[in-house]
């Protein structure tokens, strides 16, 4: 056999490399921005496209899939081509990768802002952008897969079969989590509802974490932190352990994210049980990396690149203790929907992806362009304030987080909550705000820093866009001799396919377990006959808090704690969401909850409120929605989102669709005609009045016959 | 020696004691705590997350400390060492540090031996076993979530929320009945008496100002809600109308109960205060709704 000479593709790993540098900053400045929304509710620049409720989803999106997927891709790009000594499988796939998933983001920082959106967290996007999404993921399989296959290396290296399990397990995500029912261009409704959707979201939403921001991570580490300390990796039995552990339990966990909701019981119990014993197969990530540096120490002294992934190790394990911890319930039952929990995510983002997403770069950028880093001295400046700001992030946002979490369980001898006006708990924590966001923008202005020393280096030299290498071709007839090579595990890595699927089979278990019997089994969500469709009004109505992302501050899920039975009122139940598509639960409570707000306030204190919330809650920290009084309500949309209902199994008589506008009207008029009693002149056709008949509506069903409610476990 | 272990076990001891004392008095303090105690239960755990950061901080120090010594003299050997080199003893059992054996580590020199054949673009790997302790870790976290299951599930020793609520709903009911059995302010809309105390008046405008100008207005002259300044009234202007219309609100007026947000205490001075306002004739008051009282 003889040597074959080819070469490795550099120019999309630099692509890659410069979208994740542009959409980091992009994604990042949006994040402190709404970050001083929350202390300043001005900084909202007074317009209704960069309020908080609409770019909050942009800021994760952007990070998330923006600045870490185009990491992601940088990343596996360069180590795939080197670990399987062959160049990508297509170059033409590897363009329309890039400039598809480019697009993506673009067509997300448009339709975001403009209020197009399915409110599922970290999927907001709508149907022809998943759609766009899905298809740009399979190109990018096929690319993978047709580099395996023309490997010249006979087994499949551990950050290999992270980067499998990263492809297969999120298009199975993202495709269950988007089945979704499309009403017009950039409207859909999701098929499931209420616990159901709630469940598949965060099923979906829990593994967005573990497979898009661990998995390709530790994949990566797995190829550059031996790399750059030039120590051979510390434990392979380690690595097939808390590989298959890792994408076999992660899937279970997704449950935590609802506890103390109206998701079923035993559902609930899966999703602590699982995540507890999630805390080893998280740490063996860990503990396989640090100790690679073994012996290698004294050079993290020096080397600014070990610096940052010494650091993003450690955040990882802290993260992925935390988690586990967060997601006992009575720990859960103080911090969730509290900043602890956005301490908590930032920890692992800044610390876990963020610097190991740098760390990368500083070391793959000058060796793609034959040359060394413009100034070592800037990038250790970024390794300090990039951990000044980590720190200065993390400590106030748990201050607060314990603080408003205790503030709203707290009660009073007499029996009364101590704080039972809710903005009397955030305005305590707006020092600790103001101390988030000066620790974001030290760490934006670390990344700032390193975007002009990598510019500086990639000026000074010229990319090696095309990379010589060498290898021996793979033999056709595998004679495996070597005993070590017999090994079952040791046979798998030698077969892509069945590995895939074989991954596949162990992340489906989870959920399949999880969702089945929830949907199958009717016991799961007992049914309330008093519970009745919204009304075409109110339905638009949930659609403009929907456009206008109010979920991303104000939950619809009062938890059975005296805490909140008291605050809110009864606490919610699985058969009160039945024709909620999607969910509206929520995951923070930067306001007070929403569920039971129905009949709690009149129209007019609903409209003042909405028109300037200063001027019924002194002091609070809501942007004004002037924007509703003036924009008229679209009610050619009516009749074909009730038949879009009706198609989802919403039990509205036939022909409804026909007549639901004038019912519309009718409301409208009534709700206009009491706004003017109370000397406030709107006509009926604006979107105010559609917003405040479904506030007024929420939770109102099981009112009145409160005491014949079935349980939820 | 013998002492050494011994103090090693004392010192073991002393932290294990300590931690007890610092988990026992955080649980018990849960309960029965005001804000401010919450406040420096939340101080107390940033401190002691920060100390424990320190604390990991000096173990990666002396982790530093002992890899770099263990390389060092290496490294001399080749370089000082070579002219003289019948004085290299031969390696036997090398010396394992306290955290190397904690992590259940192989010495160094041995890692030869656990390179495994293949290389990947240059990385080897080691074939070093899954640490014992991390081992342990797994397990024990296995048998956590079985029995966490069994105890919710199958031998429903656990509660689950419903449950939980229930219980947490009766003893605060309880609690409630004893404190407003002792407490000598206890007033409903029967008993509330008509004062015109000034230390009420200023507790009632106190309570007044935070809870009630967004709908009545900063001086009563009513905005969403009624003028509560002039003699007329639409549930009744005795002060005893007045306490109960706070306490249990007019729902489908939008005049919201203030039972669970106020003390029967405040909402009496509350009532107190509204009474001391007629006739104050504030600026821009809204038309009179109701019926004439003197």
């Amino acid at each position: 056999m003889q040597l074959e000479k080819f070469t490795y593709d550099n120019k999309i790993v630099r692509n890659f490399g410069l979208a994740t540098l542009i959409w980091g900053i992009i994604g990042m400045t949006v994040g402190l921005l709404i970050a001083m929304q929350l202390f300043k509710p001005s900084m909202n620049l007074g317009n209704q496209y960069t309020t908080f409720g609409r770019i909050r989803p942009l800021h994760t999106n952007a990070v998330i899939f923006a600045f870490v997927g185009n990491a992601i891709f940088m990343g596996v790009y360069y180590s795939l081509q080197r670990l399987l000594k062959a160049r990508m499988f297509s170059d033409v796939l590897s363009k329309i990768h890039f400039w598809g998933w480019q697009l993506i983001i673009v067509s997300a920082v448009i339709t975001l802002p403009l209020g197009f959106t399915t409110s599922h967290e970290y999927a907001e996007l709508e149907w022809p952008i998943d759609i766009a999404i899905t298809l740009i993921w399979v190109v990018f399989g096929i690319n993978m897969f047709g580099t395996i296959l023309k490997r010249r290396e006979q087994h499949l290296y551990v950050a290999i079969w992270f980067y499998i399990a990263t492809f297969v397990t999120i298009a199975v995500l993202h495709i269950v989590n988007s089945f979704e029912l499309p009403i017009s261009f950039l409207k859909s409704y999701y098929v499931y509802a209420g616990v159901q959707d709630a469940l598949v979201q965060w099923w979906y939403g829990h593994n967005a974490v573990a497979f898009f921001l661990t998995t390709p991570y530790l994949g990566m580490m797995y190829y550059f932190l031996p790399k750059m300390a030039n120590r051979p990796v510390y434990s392979y039995k380690l690595s097939i352990l808390h590989f298959w552990s890792l994408i076999f339990i992660y899937i279970w966990a997704g449950p935590h994210h609802l506890l103390y909701t109206s998701l079923p019981g035993w559902a609930q119990s899966l999703g602590v049980a699982f995540s507890i014993m999630l805390i080893a197969p998280s740490w063996g990530g860990m503990i396989n990396g640090l100790l690679t540096l073994r012996g290698a120490w004294d050079k993290v002294r020096e080397d600014v690149n070990l610096k940052f992934m010494v650091v993003a190790l450690t955040a990882y394990g802290m993260a992925t203790f935390e988690g586990p911890m967060l997601s006992l319930k009575q720990i859960n039952g103080v911090a969730h929907f509290t900043d602890w929990i956005v301490a908590h995510v930032h920890v692992g983002a800044l610390g876990w992806n963020g610097f190991l997403t740098f760390g990368i770069m500083y070391w793959l950028i000058p060796r793609i362009y034959k040359t060394e880093l413009y100034s070592k001295k800037m990038a250790s400046f970024h390794f300090w304030i990039g951990t000044l700001g980590i720190i200065f992030y993390a400590v106030p946002m748990y201050w607060a987080g314990f603080t408003q979490g205790l503030m709203w369980k707290e009660f009073t001898p007499d029996g009364l909550l101590k704080y039972p006006n809710f903005l009397t708990t955030t305005l305590q924590i707006i020092p600790m705000h103001v101390l988030r966001s000066i620790g974001g923008a030290l760490y934006l202005t670390g990344v700032i820093v390193m975007a002009f020393n990598l510019g500086k280096t990639m000026l000074k030299a010229k990319l090696v866009a095309d990379e010589p290498a060498e290898a021996m071709p793979l033999a056709k007839n595998i004679n495996i001799t070597d005993p070590a090579d017999q090994k079952w595990h040791r046979a798998l890595e030698r077969k892509p396919m069945k590995f895939m699927i074989l991954a596949l089979i162990v992340i489906l278990i989870g959920g399949m377990v999880e969702m089945m019997p929830t949907f199958m089994i009717q016991s799961n969500i007992p049914t309330i006959a008093s519970v009745k469709p919204y009304s075409p009004l109110e339905l638009q109505g949930r659609d403009l808090y929907i456009r206008e992302g109010c979920v991303n501050c104000h939950t619809q899920t009062v938890r059975p704690f005296r805490s909140e039975t008291e605050r809110y009122g009864d606490y919610s139940k699985a058969g009160e969401f039945v024709y909620d598509h999607p969910f509206l639960w929520g995951s923070k409570r930067t306001g007070p909850d929403l569920h039971r707000i129905g009949g709690k306030y009149t129209n007019a204190w609903h409209f003042n409120h909405m028109l300037d919330p200063t001027s019924m809650s002194p002091g609070s920290i809501m942007p004004p929605y002037p924007w509703l009084i003036k924009q008229q309500l679209d009610t050619t949309t009516t009749a074909i989102k009730v038949r879009a209902m009706q198609t989802l199994g919403v039990p509205y008589v036939s022909g409804y669709d026909v007549v639901a506008n004038t019912e519309l009207q009718a409301q409208a008029d009534s709700i206009a005609k009491d706004l003017q009693q109370n000397n406030i002149k709107v006509k009926s056709n604006r979107e105010i009045i559609a917003l405040i008949a479904y506030l007024q509506r929420m939770g109102t069903d099981i009112k009145a016959n409160k005491f014949t409610i079935p349980s939820n476990q | 020696m013998l002492t050494r272990i011994n103090s090693r076990k004392m010192k073991i001891r002393r932290i294990f004691i300590i931690a007890l004392l610092i988990f026992g008095v955080n649980s018990v303090s849960f309960a029965y705590t005001t804000t401010e105690l919450m406040n420096g239960i939340a101080l107390g755990a940033i401190i002691f997350t920060l100390a424990l950061i320190c604390l990991v901080c000096l173990v990666l120090l002396k982790t530093f400390k002992v890899m770099a010594d263990m390389l060092l003299p290496k490294e001399e050997k080749l370089v000082i060492a070579a002219p003289v080199s019948e004085l290299v003893i031969e390696p036997s059992e090398p010396k394992l540090s306290l955290w190397e054996k904690l992590l259940s580590l192989r010495p160094l020199a041995e890692e030869k031996n656990l390179v495994m054949d293949h290389k990947y673009d240059g990385i080897a790997e080691l074939d070093n076993p899954t640490p014992a302790w991390f081992m342990w870790l797994f397990y024990g976290t296995i048998v956590f979530a079985f029995v966490y299951l069994l105890n919710y599930h199958v031998f429903k020793l656990g509660k689950l929320q419903d449950e939980e609520y229930a219980v947490e709903m009766t003893q605060a009911g309880v609690d409630q009945k004893a404190f407003l059995a002792k407490a000598a302010n206890r007033v409903d809309e029967n008993s509330v008496k008509l004062t015109a105390d000034v230390g009420v008046l200023k507790a009632g405008k106190a309570t007044f100002i935070q809870n009630c100008v967004a709908c009545h207005g900063e001086h009563g002259q009513g905005i969403v809600g009624p003028n509560l300044t002039d003699e007329y009234w639409i549930h009744g202007g005795k002060i005893n109308n007045i306490f109960k219309t706070i306490k249990y609100g007019i729902p489908d007026k939008g005049m919201i109960s203030w039972e669970k947000q106020l003390s029967p205490k405040q909402m009496s001075e509350v009532a107190n205060y509204i009474k001391s306002l007629k006739d104050t004739h504030p600026a821009n008051p809204k038309a009179s709704q109701g019926i004439k009282e003197s």
